[in-house]
């Protein structure tokens, strides 16, 4: 039987880690799970450890283990958090080689080697996949990062016809829906909205998703009170101000101070070496003009 | 037919047989006249009997309560009416005059009389004022069972053995008896021989109509509440339904079913209903518009004998051979639901579907009707509300339990009727997801999950997780968070968590209606008459009575958000701090606390009771003021020094006891020393200054002893000090000389023997002594104890009182729990430890593990279709919707958000000749950074980026388009505004550059409509008029100080013209009139008389300001006198031209002159190919010869 859906044990600790609720991940209580499920169980944690930042420490924790494919994935995926994309890529590939039809390394192996820009091998290993809802988003979420869009919803309906409700699958279908637009931006609207308005399931994650939708939607104040939310719950979580930057400079009022604060928690995010290599982009482009007069 | 359940028994008594009931209309009151003679008041709420009146001589069949007076009235087999006050508990009168059974009595609803029935034939009325019998109506040939007054008209309605149902006008009566104002003689007259006709013809009270049909005798007899209807109850079984009009009245049906003699009938006060009883041992209700038989309900052995309703509550009442019983037809909890914590959705009493606003505290208007669906007369129980369907999903218990999915009309226009629904079995059904709900149906014990076209998705037997045994659960109230839930039944609460384990459960002795937990977990609930509070462990209290039952639907802050019984959203107000308070209490947030103390008037014995039950004494003696309980308080947590304070105030012997027992327990012997001087207790005193070792007060009390000649106090003290000579003389002072001799001779006062022996007389050989041993040392203290209170018991004082005395900052107050939290810490990572050791111990299992799911036979069919996917499209990246912006439109903005800059710039370039980019880079980042959000999409990898559209509802690729910030409804209310105020205030270089600002945005824009075409014209000529107009002045500002301009002849010049030039751009009025002001003055004070001149008679010519004119006005009257121009200046008032933007100087209609193709600027023809200055991004211009 599946541990994750319904009726499996791990149905709640998966949830939580979906929902983004990776302290509950972390602090959920895995000492009544049969043998069986312990294993993933961790790997659960380890990788809401690793989404909270604390990859080092789970590189530390899985060292000895990593002759276990499960932690030896989980340790690739550490590496690959702390910036090492090429090295965590490489140790996937091997895993891939030895262990590829362990869920665990098609999952973060998937994850790894996306990170790495690696995204035709990633398909290639998450394709190995028996059933895995894990894998399915992920394919899902990469379709979508190659804006194949298409591709995305064929896998989102594969999924829903053998795990209709699942989480999983509302959340892949949501971010697709996104990109949709129209009537789907209401659809994940619901889901998102769903899982962050319920005490159970709210989370910073699905807080920032909500907030996504409305924008969208343009609903600005509301998606402004939503981001609003969610830095009160985290003030450094890049994705909420980045966000809000974007909202600011639609109302159009100046974002300055939260450009600072985005570059003071994540110099990192997209949206910043986006914006950098767009200002680049533009001073060539400006220039061939100037030249032009000038001559 | 069925016998449904829908009836409600709320209460039931034990008695004889009933034969008479009458409700009270305010009270929760019922009175019932019993076969045995006895009358009983009852509270049917709590289920008590509070009175019984025992006067009459046989049965009692007749009662009423009157409406406003605490007055009721009886009638019996004695003959008598009685007229009661149920306050003095007493009968008043007596009317006596019928000359058999009395079977009915009742009080009319507005006038001072009774009505009354007899097996004397006769019906009576009576007047209860003065006591006196006005109207006897005859007519009837047999016993008149009953007969009552017209709710509203002067009607009477009798029934009777003889088979008749009898309609009398009364409207005689009421002329005679109403109070007149003025009458002549001659109708004083008339009418006192109207009264003797009385005797004859009965013109008071004529029959209007007999009623015949019934076959045998007719038993009881009703009006409708409202309508000319007539329903009766006879001995052949059966219940008519008559109608009357002013002329005539007529059968209208009958309705059959009893068996037996029916006994008595009424209408519903609200509903087209008709109830009756019979000797069958039923009830029946009935429908009055179809007469078919709604519900029935039987008792197994009691005969009905008649049957009440309560004049404003869905409340009835039946009496039968063992008693009464009260019961509701339905159930009146308004079925409601509550979403997001903003919107209340609710079932009216009409069977609308409505909701509430909790923010604006407003109810919709109808959202949809039920009326149609379902049973009639079975209201629906529960409701579910589906946001993203907009639909409800309701429940009843009709057919057994059933329910209906329902969309709400998208418009929400008004009360229409639900016509197609989905429907189906079930006792419960929730949504459980946005297309998914939850049947529960319990004969079968499964759960279904149907989708929105009501096929069944999944069905399953509920697994049963945790299991919990409670007794009669109706309802179950999930908190806030989803952690706990409350089981409501009849008369306990359980509070249990989501596991199922029992938190806490309460008991209740009168019934609880409903719950509601509040946001920071406590569970307020109500009952009949009040709101209650329970924590989680279980503490209780009361938080505001109610007049009115209401259901709780949520408690936000001070409010309660109910329902009456009507289905009427109502707030209450309430007061939390009392179960703040105690949740603060047993979180032990005693920041929280006291905050409260300090704040809130919390005071009362309740909460100190509460406080010293939970063990916080020290709490409770805050809020006290009495002194006995302060000191008992004070005592209890061991606060000495209230306790000294309070046993001072009060100085009874009984507390300076306690307090000493206590002083001592805590080695406080300055307090102990205290309470026995107060008690005078001299041998304990001393012993405690001996064991403190204050010699000094030893001494002062051995002085005492002796003052008081208390001997054996002062031997004691004596002993104590070590003071041999004092306890010698003392012995000889009581004659005790054998004592005194041996007490010297043991301390070696040789001399002392012999004088005692001197004394009495005795030679020391005449003694035996016994052998002394060395004699005891005088102890000496070692420390001076009796300086200070040392040892004294550790303080017990809590770290809130410290708080609350203030000698502590708040800090502290964390200090205990972070302790518990850091043993807490330990505990986890020892189980942590733990779970890791057993980790390790499973990792063989691994393998098996990692062969889940493969026997699931729908995955491979799934898996098929991936590799198809995976093997037709794995061609790598698609074009983002970001490209296609680009490809879908021809406006550089759209360009520029999709990140496409250089074709941005090429369409501007081509569209307006724009070549000078470098000012446009912030509009560029501007727009770009607005169309891409981040959605965090699994852990570790990036966000997923999305696309903001403009285009919402689009979702044909080719079609959409990105989201442009600071679009024309934003720039005319924002910027522009912003642009005039600092016109206004003559911040010109900020006005430029907002103007600048703004040409730049509408650039880079989307306009969607003609409409905005030309607003955006609009908002471009305007942007480039001030821009020019500003940079005028602005130049001319940097020609230098006035004093600098004035010395030089070229730039004063330059500085008029400028100036005048300053007032050609085609501003808003009044911000020309500060262009013409500023040259009007400037030119006055060059001496320029002639252009100061136009400049006030344009000023004049554009009205406006009150100041403006009025300086215009003096300048013009100043300069007529000679209007001559002292500089000769390049500024021609008549000629018509456009100023240069470039050069800042006239452009003369008629010759040729370049134009911004964007902005609409002008050039000087010279400066073909440059840039503009007023958008900054112009190179090439169209050519304006002067041929145009």
């Amino acid at each position: 039987m599946d541990p994750y859906s319904a009726e499996g044990e791990l149905i709640n600790i998966h949830n939580h880690f979906h929902q983004g609720q990776f302290q509950e991940v972390i602090d959920f209580d895995t000492s009544s799970l049969s043998s069986e499920n312990e294993v993933p169980a961790r790997v659960l944690i380890q990788r809401a450890r690793i989404a909270l930042g604390q990859a080092k420490d789970v590189l530390a924790d899985v060292k000895g283990e990593t002759s276990e494919p499960e932690f030896a994935a989980v340790a690739a995926l550490a590496q690959s958090a702390l910036g090492q994309v090429d090295v965590a890529a490489q140790a996937i590939e091997k895993l891939a080689q030895s262990a590829g039809d362990n869920q665990t390394v098609q999952v973060l192996g998937g994850i790894v080697l996306q990170a790495a820009g690696k995204s035709d091998e990633a398909l290639a290993l998450l394709s190995k996949h028996s059933g895995s809802l894990d894998a399915t988003a992920l394919i899902t979420q990469i379709h979508l990062q190659q804006n194949r869009a298409d591709l995305a919803v064929k896998e989102v309906a594969a999924a829903r016809r053998w795990a209709q409700d699942s989480l999983l699958v509302n959340l892949a279908e949501s971010w697709v829906g996104l990109r949709m637009g129209g009537e789907k931006y209401q659809q994940a609207f619901y889901v998102f909205e769903e899982l962050a308005q319920a005490p159970a399931t709210s989370s910073i994650v699905t807080l920032v998703s909500q907030a996504v939708c409305e924008l969208h939607l343009g609903r600005v104040e509301e998606a402004q009170t939503a981001l609003e939310q969610a830095l009160q719950k985290q003030p450094d979580y890049a994705d909420a101000i980045a966000n809000l930057l974007v909202l600011t400079v639609i109302t159009g009022k100046d974002p300055a101070e939260l450009t600072s604060s985005l570059k003071k928690t994540a110099p990192q995010h997209p949206l910043l070496t986006d914006l950098e290599e767009k200002s680049d982009l533009f001073d060539k482009a400006a220039s061939k003009f100037s030249a032009k007069a000038a001559a | 037919m069925q016998a449904s359940s829908g009836m409600l028994t709320k209460f039931e008594s034990k008695s004889s047989r009933v034969k008479g009931i009458a409700f009270h209309s305010k009270r929760p009151w019922i009175l019932v006249s019993l076969h045995s003679s006895t009358i009983q008041l009852w509270d049917y709420r709590m289920g008590t009997l509070i009175d019984r009146f025992d006067e009459h001589d046989g049965p009692v069949r007749g009662i009423d309560f009157h409406k406003t007076q605490p007055l009721f009235v009886s009638g019996g087999d004695d003959y008598k009416i009685k007229v009661w006050s149920y306050k003095t508990r007493r009968c008043l009168f007596t009317l006596n005059g019928h000359l058999d059974y009395v079977r009915t009595v009742f009080f009319h609803h507005e006038l001072p009389w009774i009505i009354s029935s007899s097996d004397d034939q006769t019906i009576r009325i009576w007047n209860w004022q003065n006591r006196s019998l006005i109207c006897t109506m005859t007519g009837h040939n047999h016993y008149v069972m009953c007969a009552q007054f017209h709710p509203k008209d002067d009607l009477v309605v009798s029934a009777s053995l003889d088979q008749s149902v009898r309609v009398w006008d009364i409207s005689g009566l009421r002329k005679k008896h109403s109070a007149p104002t003025s009458m002549s003689f001659e109708d004083q007259v008339a009418r006192s021989n109207a009264q003797q006709t009385d005797m004859f013809g009965n013109t008071d009270a004529m029959v209007k109509f007999v009623l015949e049909g019934h076959d045998r005798g007719v038993n009881w007899v009703a009006f409708h509440p409202t309508a000319p209807h007539i329903v009766s109850a006879g001995d052949d079984r059966l219940v008519k339904l008559w109608r009357f009009s002013e002329t005539k009245a007529w059968e209208v049906d009958t309705c059959r079913g009893h068996f037996q003699n029916s006994s008595g009938c009424l209408f519903h006060p609200h509903q087209d209903l008709i109830l009756s009883c019979g000797e069958d041992k039923t009830i029946r209700v009935w429908d009055s518009q179809k007469r078919t038989a709604v519900q029935s309900f039987k008792r197994e052995n009691d005969r009905f004998w008649v049957i009440a309703a309560h004049p404003e509550i869905n409340l009835f009442a039946a009496g039968h051979d063992n008693g009464v019983m009260v019961f509701k037809l339905e159930r009146e909890r308004p079925a409601s639901t509550v979403h997001q914590n903003s919107l209340l959705f609710f079932i009216t009493k009409e069977k609308h579907v409505r909701s509430y606003d909790f923010q604006k505290n407003a109810e919709s208007p109808t959202l949809v009707s039920l009326k149609r669906l379902g049973s009639a007369w079975v209201p629906p129980r529960t409701l579910s509300y589906n946001p993203a369907e907009r639909s409800v999903l309701v429940t009843s218990p009709a057919e057994g339990g059933s329910y209906e999915l329902i969309n709400l009309p998208r418009d929400g226009s008004g009360a229409l009727d639900a016509t197609d629904s989905k429907r189906g079995q079930g006792n419960s059904a929730i949504f459980v997801a946005r297309n998914r709900f939850a049947v529960l149906n319990t004969s079968t014990q499964t759960v279904d999950i149907k989708d929105l076209s009501n096929n069944t998705a999944r069905s399953f037997k509920p697994p049963n997780i945790a299991e919990l045994a409670v007794n009669g659960v109706k309802y179950v109230v999930w908190s806030n968070d989803g952690l706990h839930a409350a089981l409501l039944s009849k008369h306990h609460i359980t509070i249990v968590t989501k596991g199922l384990e029992q938190v806490s459960i309460l008991h209740e002795t009168i019934r609880i209606k409903s719950a509601s937990w509040d946001d920071a977990g406590v569970l307020l609930y109500s009952t009949l008459n009040h709101i209650k509070y329970t924590l989680m462990n279980g503490d209780n209290g009361i938080v505001r009575t109610l007049d009115q039952t209401v259901y709780l639907v949520k408690v936000k802050g001070r409010n309660v958000y109910c329902l009456d019984r009507s289905a009427k959203p109502k707030v209450l107000h309430i007061d939390p701090t009392e179960y703040r308070f105690k949740l603060s209490l047993v979180k032990r947030n005693y920041e929280e606390m006291l905050h409260i103390i300090r704040t809130s008037s919390l005071v009362g014995q309740s909460i100190i009771s509460y406080l010293q039950k939970k063990g916080y004494p020290e709490i409770a003696l805050q809020f006290v003021q009495d002194p006995s309980t302060r000191f008992e308080l004070a005592i209890e947590c061991g606060n000495l020094d209230v306790a000294v304070e309070m046993a001072k105030e009060l100085d009874r012997p009984k507390l300076w006891t306690r307090l000493g027992t206590e002083a001592l327990a805590h080695g406080n012997h300055q307090v102990v020393e205290m309470a026995y001087q107060k008690l005078k207790q001299f041998d304990k005193l001393s012993f405690l200054y001996l064991s403190t070792g204050d010699h000094s007060k030893l001494a002062r009390m051995a002085k005492i002893a002796e003052h008081r000649g208390d001997f054996t106090a002062r031997f004691q003290n004596a002993l104590f000090l070590s003071e041999v000579e004092d306890r010698i003389q003392m012995f000889k002072e009581v004659d005790l000389y054998p004592l005194a001799y041996m007490t010297a001779k043991a301390h070696g006062l040789e001399d002392e023997c012999q004088s005692i022996l001197e004394a009495t007389g005795v030679t020391e050989d005449q003694l035996t002594l016994p052998k002394f041993g060395a004699s005891l040392p005088t102890p000496k203290p070692i420390v001076p104890t009796f300086k200070a209170n040392w040892p004294t018991k550790a303080a017990s004082q809590s770290f809130f009182e410290k708080a609350l005395a203030g000698q502590l900052e708040g800090m502290t107050l964390e200090e205990e729990p972070a302790t518990t939290n850091g043993v807490e810490d330990g505990d986890l990572v020892e189980g942590d430890a733990a779970n890791k050791n057993s980790a390790m111990e499973v990792d063989d299992d691994d393998d098996d593990a990692a062969g889940w799911d493969l026997g699931d036979d729908i995955v491979p069919e799934a898996d098929g279709d991936f590799v198809n996917v995976e093997s037709t499209d794995t061609s790598g990246a698609g074009s983002s919707e970001a490209d296609l912006w680009a490809r879908n439109s021809p406006i550089a903005a759209d360009h520029i958000a999709a990140g496409s800059f250089e074709s941005a710039m090429n369409l501007l370039n081509r569209q307006v000749g724009a070549v000078n980019f470098a000012p446009l880079k912030p509009r560029f980042m501007e727009i770009y950074s607005a169309t891409r959000t981040y959605v965090p999409a699994s852990a570790s990898l990036p966000p997923l980026v999305n696309y903001v559209r403009r285009t919402l509802d689009e979702t044909d690729p080719r079609k959409v388009l990105p989201i442009i910030p600071r679009d024309l409804e934003n720039l005319a209310p924002n910027d522009l505004q912003q642009g005039y105020d600092a016109m206004r205030s003559n911040r010109l270089e900020d006005g430029a550059r907002i103007f600048r600002g703004i040409l730049h945005a509408i650039l880079a824009n989307a306009v969607s409509s003609e409409n905005e075409v030309s607003e955006a014209k609009k908002l471009i000529t305007s942007a480039s008029e001030y821009t020019v107009a500003m940079s005028i002045e602005l130049a001319r500002r940097a020609l230098g100080t006035p004093d600098v301009v004035n010395g030089n002849p070229d730039l004063l010049k330059r500085s008029l013209e400028l100036s005048a030039y300053f007032t050609i751009p085609k501003i808003e009025v009044p911000h020309r009139q500060l262009a013409l002001l500023n040259a009007m003055n400037l030119a006055f004070r060059s001496r320029n008389l002639s252009s100061a001149l136009s400049f006030a008679n344009r000023i004049l010519a554009n009205g406006g300001a009150a100041r403006i004119l009025e300086s215009a006005k003096k300048m013009k009257a100043q300069c007529e006198r000679n209007p001559h121009d002292a500089v000769e200046i390049e500024y021609d008032q008549f000629a018509e031209f456009d100023v240069c933007a470039a050069s800042h100087t006239p452009i003369y209609s008629g010759t040729a002159y370049e134009e911004c193709a964007f902005d609409g600027s002008k050039y000087h023809s010279k400066y073909k190919g440059t840039v503009c200055v007023v958008c900054q991004n112009l190179l090439s211009f169209s050519g304006r010869g002067p041929e145009e």
